[in-house]
């Protein structure tokens, strides 16, 4: 055997058969898992250690932080408001529709509180009765920041 | 076609936007006159200042202390009622610090009035 003829190369070679696999299998995991949320507002929420689930059907309030306020009632996308009073019409016919309506106020944690004290009392004025306040999970070691 | 299927998978990475279901949940009381009469007097007044200061039953505290003095009142009544009075000018996070820490306490009676039910109070003589 002679050893200096025999030229050794070494192929690295992966498989890719289950390649398409995975990316399938991907696929599938994020089709599953994306829900397409009437509220797509990116707001930088508030953090609480208490936290409970809100209503499904739940009309959203969004608030940001310059105080622009968009509204949806659960139904279709959300759509931007020019100020409480308009929201103040909305909530009244919405109520007198569905009494025990559910408002969640999505608002960012750096909104004048002036802005969803607006919110708030347009919700109060109008007859809403079950408020939500939409939070991030917080740990309840960690001290609250000021 | 795993050019196609990584192309879906981006897209769908993409769309997927992890929204927050959970929060704070509370209901308006029924709006009953009566009830002005009962909350100003007894219940522990906590003012939210504009620089984010605390001032509890006209008594300034850091957030920590404002949790122990809320608990020992706590202790001896269980329904005593606790307004948190915001300046308009605070960022919304100190008002949620402050009613996730009375809901961690489990008060029961918390009440967020409003600038117009504020106004109102104070026409009322039941604020300074």
């Amino acid at each position: 055997m002679k050893l200096r003829d025999q030229v050794w190369t070494i192929k690295a070679v992966v498989p890719t058969a289950s390649m398409a696999d995975i990316a399938f299998l991907l696929i599938i995991f994020f089709m599953l898992t994306t829900s397409f949320s009437p509220e797509r507002t990116s707001v930088k929420l508030p953090e609480s250690v208490v936290r409970a689930e809100v209503t499904e059907e739940a009309s959203i309030i969004a608030v940001t932080a310059d105080g622009q306020i968009m509204f949806t009632s659960g139904e279709e996308a959300s759509e931007p408001l020019s100020g409480a009073e308009e929201l103040g019409a909305i909530v009244q016919q919405i109520i007198e529709l569905i009494p025990s309506k559910e408002f969640v106020i999505k608002a960012d944690r750096e909104a004048k509180y002036k802005d969803v004290d607006a919110v708030l009392d347009a919700l109060r004025t109008n007859g809403a009765k079950r408020i939500g306040l939409l939070t991030r999970p917080e740990a309840a070691s960690s001290s609250p920041s000021l | 076609m795993a050019d196609i299927a990584f192309l879906l998978i981006v897209f769908f990475m993409l769309t997927a936007v992890f929204t927050s279901t959970q929060g704070l949940r509370f209901q308006f009381p029924k709006d009953d006159p009566s009830q002005l009469n009962v909350q100003p007097e007894e219940a522990i007044h906590i003012k939210i200042a504009s620089e984010g200061q605390f001032q509890v039953d006209r008594v300034a505290m850091t957030i920590d202390e404002m949790g122990s003095y809320v608990q020992s009142k706590m202790s001896q009544n269980p329904e005593k009622p606790v307004i948190i009075q915001t300046d308009p000018e605070v960022p919304y996070y100190v008002m949620i610090d402050v009613f996730d820490l009375l809901k961690q306490l489990e008060v029961k009676n918390v009440s967020i009035p409003t600038e117009s039910e504020i106004a109102r109070w104070r026409a009322l003589g039941f604020l300074e």
